[in-house]
C-alpha cells in the first residue's frame, strides 16, 4: 500500500510539475489583466526546442534555457500584437496557439520519436529523501520539482502580495486606468508579465520533453497549455493555488497511469480522459456548489480588456 | 493637423484594407521562410495556383474542403452574435461523426431514409456534447471557452477508442478506422457530394434566422449589451442556450458529411482540425453568417495549397503554422482598422492685437 501510494505521488509531482509551471505563468499574465491562450502552442514550441538543444549539446539546463528563451520571444510576438496593438487576446492566442503547434512539430520532425540526449535524471536530496512516502514524490526527483512546487510559488506569491511592485501589478490588472493615473507604467507592467509567462510556459515544455517523457512527438502536449489556464481559473489567479493545483492535475493522471499499468477493465483512451474530465469538474463544480465562490476567487476586473490611455 | 483616432466601429473599406496587407505580409513572411530553405519560391507559386483553381481536382478537393468549414464557420459566428465562443467545434465535429457512423453501422435500411436519419442523430450528439459547457455559462456563468475545448481531447479520445476498440474494423483491418460505411451521401460533381450545396443553404438560412426573424434580433441584441435585452425582458439565458446547442449541432453535421461523404469511415484523426479552421473562418467572416462562404473559401484554399506543399517534402504541419500566421496578422489588421485620420481643429488664438 505504501509502495502503491508512493509511486502514485511520485508520479503526480512528476506529471502534475508541467501545469504548475505553465500555469504559475499564466498566473502572472492574467494577474496584469492579458489572457494569453497562446500556452499550448508556446510549450509545444518550448519542448521542441528543449530537445533539439539538448541533442546538440547534450545538456538539460541549456534545453530548458532555450525554450524558455524561445518562449518569452513568443510571448514578445503576442504582447506586441495584444498589449502595443491592442489586438484581440483572445484571437492572437489562438493564432500563437496554431503557430506553435505547426512551428515546433516543423522543427521538431528531424527528432520526433527520438529519446533524448540528456535528461533531468532524479536526484536523491539526503536525509530528506527518507521520509516515508513524501520524500521519494517531492526529494527523490529531478532537481526542478523544488523549484516548481515550492521556490517560484513562494516568489511569486511574497512579490504579488507582500511588496509595493506586486500592489502595482495587480492595480494593472484590476483597474489599468487608475494605474496610469498614479503614473504606474500600464504598458511596461503588462509586456513584462506577459513575456515572463510566456517564459515559463516554453520552460513547462521543456520540463515536459526532458523529464516527463523524455524526447519529442508531435502532439505530445496534448492539451496540457489548456489545462493550465483552466487551473488559473481553479486557483483563483494565487500563485500557490496554482502550484497545488498542478499538483492534483498530476494526481488525476497518475491515477489513469496506475489504471494502465496495474489492467484496470477500461480501455487506455478512456483513461486518458481522466485530465480532461477532471479539470472541467475543477471548473464547474466549485462555482455551482458554492456561490460566494465566485467572489472570493473573482478574475482581475480589466482580465481581457486592452487598455487605451485615449479612451479613458 | 492630422492624427489618427481611434473609433469604436471599424468600416468595411479599412478592414479589406488592413487586411489585405496582413494577407501579403503573411505570404510574404512565408515566401522567405521557403527561399531561405533553398526553394524556388517562384516556381511553387506557379504549381500551387495550378494545382488548386487550375485543375479539376484542385476545385474537387477545394469544394470538399469548403463544406466542413462552412459549418464548422457557422457554428463559430453564431455564439458570436451572442458574445460567447464555441472552441470546441472539433469535439462536436468528432461526436457528429461518431453518431453518424453509428446510425451507418448499425441501422439498415434505404439511404433516403438512413441518410436523414444520419444528420438527426449526429446533431443530437453535438448538441449532447455542447450541453455541459452551455449549462455550466448560461447558469453558473462558467467561461465556456475552456469548458468546450477540453471537451475536444476527450471526443478525440473517445473517438480512438472506438475506433481501435469495439468498432475496428474487422472486416480489412485498416488502423484506427470503423469499417466502410454502405451508405454514402451522393455525389454531385467528381467527388464532391451533396454536403457542399446543403453547407452553403445552412448559411445562408442562418443568414435568414439571424437577420429577418425576431429570435435572431434578440439573440443580436443579448450579445451587443446583454443588460438591456434582460432589461427588455429578453430572454437572454435561454438564447444563449438555443444558441450553443445549434452551434454543436451545425459543427456535428460537419462531421457527419466528413463520415458520410469524403471519408465514408470513422477514423481517429479525422478531423484535419476543421472543428479549429472554423475558427478562424469565422474571425474572417467578422460574424456575418454569408460573409463565412466566401472566408471558407480563403481557408480552403490555403488548406488545397498546403496538399500541394506537403507533395514538396514540407511538412503538413506548416500550414497550420500559416494559418496560425494569417489569424495573428488579421487579428492585428482589424484592431488597426480602427483607427481613421481626423483633421484636427486648428487652435484658435486670440492674442490681442492680431486681426484675422
Amino acid at each position: 500500500m505504501i509502495v502503491l501510494l508512493t509511486g502514485l505521488l511520485s508520479t503526480a509531482v512528476l506529471a502534475g510539475g508541467v501545469l504548475a509551471l505553465a500555469a504559475q505563468g499564466e498566473v502572472l499574465a492574467e494577474r496584469v489583466g492579458v489572457v494569453d491562450l497562446g500556452v499550448e502552442g508556446l510549450m509545444a514550441l518550448g519542448a521542441a526546442t528543449a530537445v533539439l538543444v539538448d541533442m546538440k549539446t547534450v545538456n538539460p539546463w541549456l534545453g530548458l534555457l532555450a525554450a524558455m528563451a524561445v518562449g518569452s520571444a513568443g510571448g514578445a510576438v503576442f504582447a506586441l500584437a495584444t498589449v502595443i496593438m491592442r489586438a484581440s487576446q483572445i484571437l492572437c492566442g489562438l493564432a500563437m496557439t496554431f503557430l506553435g503547434l505547426g512551428l515546433s512539430a516543423t522543427i521538431g520532425h528531424s527528432v520526433a520519436g527520438m529519446p533524448v540526449a540528456a535528461t533531468f535524471a532524479p536526484v536523491a536530496i539526503p536525509v530528506l529523501r527518507d521520509i516515508p512516502v513524501i520524500g521519494p514524490a517531492f526529494f527523490g526527483q529531478n532537481l526542478l520539482v523544488i523549484p516548481i512546487y515550492v521556490l517560484l510559488p513562494a516568489v511569486c506569491q511574497w512579490m504579488l502580495f507582500h511588496t509595493r511592485h506586486g500592489l502595482n501589478l495587480r492595480a494593472v490588472g484590476e483597474n489599468p486606468a487608475a494605474a496610469d493615473a498614479v503614473g504606474i507604467p500600464v504598458t511596461k507592467f503588462r509586456f513584462l508579465y506577459v513575456v515572463i509567462g510566456a517564459a515559463l510556459a516554453g520552460g513547462a515544455g521543456a520540463y515536459l520533453s526532458l523529464a516527463v517523457t523524455p524526447s519529442w512527438s508531435e502532439g505530445m502536449v496534448s492539451g496540457r497549455g489548456w489545462i493550465a489556464v483552466a487551473l488559473v481559473i481553479f486557483a483563483g489567479w494565487r500563485p500557490f493555488n496554482a502550484a497545488g493545483a498542478g499538483l492534483l492535475f498530476g494526481l488525476v493522471s497518475a491515477i489513469g497511469y496506475l489504471g494502465q499499468a496495474q489492467n484496470w477493465p477500461i480501455a487506455a483512451p478512456v483513461l486518458n480522459m481522466l485530465p480532461y474530465l477532471g479539470t472541467l469538474a475543477f471548473i464547474i463544480v466549485p462555482v455551482v456548489l458554492w456561490k460566494k465562490m465566485r467572489r472570493l476567487m473573482a478574475a482581475p476586473a480589466a482580465l481581457g480588456v486592452p487598455y487605451d490611455r485615449s479612451e479613458r | 493637423m492630422m492624427r489618427f483616432q481611434r473609433f469604436s466601429t471599424a468600416t468595411a473599406g479599412y478592414v479589406l484594407v488592413w487586411r489585405a496587407l496582413a494577407f501579403v505580409v503573411a505570404m510574404g513572411i512565408v515566401a522567405l521562410l521557403l527561399a531561405l530553405s533553398g526553394r524556388n519560391v517562384g516556381e511553387l507559386a506557379a504549381l500551387v495556383a495550378r494545382s488548386t483553381l487550375g485543375s479539376r481536382f484542385g476545385l474537387e478537393d477545394l469544394a470538399l474542403f469548403m463544406a466542413p468549414l462552412v459549418l464548422t464557420g457557422s457554428a463559430v459566428t453564431v455564439t458570436s452574435r451572442i458574445g460567447l465562443w464555441n472552441i470546441g467545434g472539433e469535439g462536436q465535429f468528432y461526436l457528429g461523426a461518431i453518431g453518424a457512423a453509428a446510425v451507418g453501422l448499425f441501422v439498415h435500411g434505404p439511404a433516403v431514409v438512413i441518410l436523414p436519419l444520419m444528420a438527426v442523430v449526429a446533431m443530437v450528439c453535438g448538441m449532447a456534447w455542447i450541453a455541459v459547457p452551455t449549462l455550466a455559462r448560461a447558469f453558473a456563468g462558467v467561461n465556456e471557452i475552456i469548458t468546450t475545448l477540453l471537451l475536444n481531447f476527450v471526443a478525440e479520445l473517445l473517438t480512438y477508442w472506438l475506433t481501435t476498440g469495439p468498432w475496428r474494423d474487422r472486416v480489412t483491418g485498416a488502423l484506427v478506422s470503423t469499417e466502410r460505411l454502405p451508405v454514402a451521401v451522393p455525389e454531385i460533381w467528381g467527388v464532391v457530394h451533396w454536403g457542399f450545396p446543403v453547407a452553403i443553404l445552412v448559411a445562408c438560412g442562418l443568414s435568414l434566422l439571424m437577420s429577418r426573424t425576431s429570435w435572431g434580433y434578440e439573440v443580436r441584441v443579448s450579445g451587443a449589451n446583454p443588460g438591456a435585452a434582460r432589461y427588455a425582458g429578453m430572454p437572454t439565458r435561454a438564447r444563449i442556450v438555443a444558441v450553443m446547442l445549434l452551434s454543436g449541432a451545425l459543427a456535428a453535421l460537419a462531421g457527419m458529411f466528413e463520415v458520410a461523404g469524403t471519408v465514408h469511415r470513422l477514423q481517429g484523426g479525422m478531423s484535419d482540425n476543421f472543428g479549429y479552421l472554423g475558427i478562424v473562418v469565422a474571425v474572417l467572416a467578422r460574424r456575418s453568417c454569408l460573409a463565412v462562404i466566401p472566408a471558407a473559401f480563403l481557408m480552403a484554399l490555403i488548406l488545397d495549397a498546403g496538399i500541394v506543399l506537403q507533395t514538396q517534402q514540407l511538412a503538413a504541419t506548416a500550414v497550420l503554422a500559416i494559418t496560425g500566421l494569417v489569424l495573428l496578422l488579421v487579428a492585428i489588421a482589424d484592431e488597426l482598422a480602427h483607427y481613421r485620420p481626423v483633421v484636427a481643429e486648428p487652435v484658435r488664438r486670440s492674442a490681442p492685437g492680431v486681426s484675422s
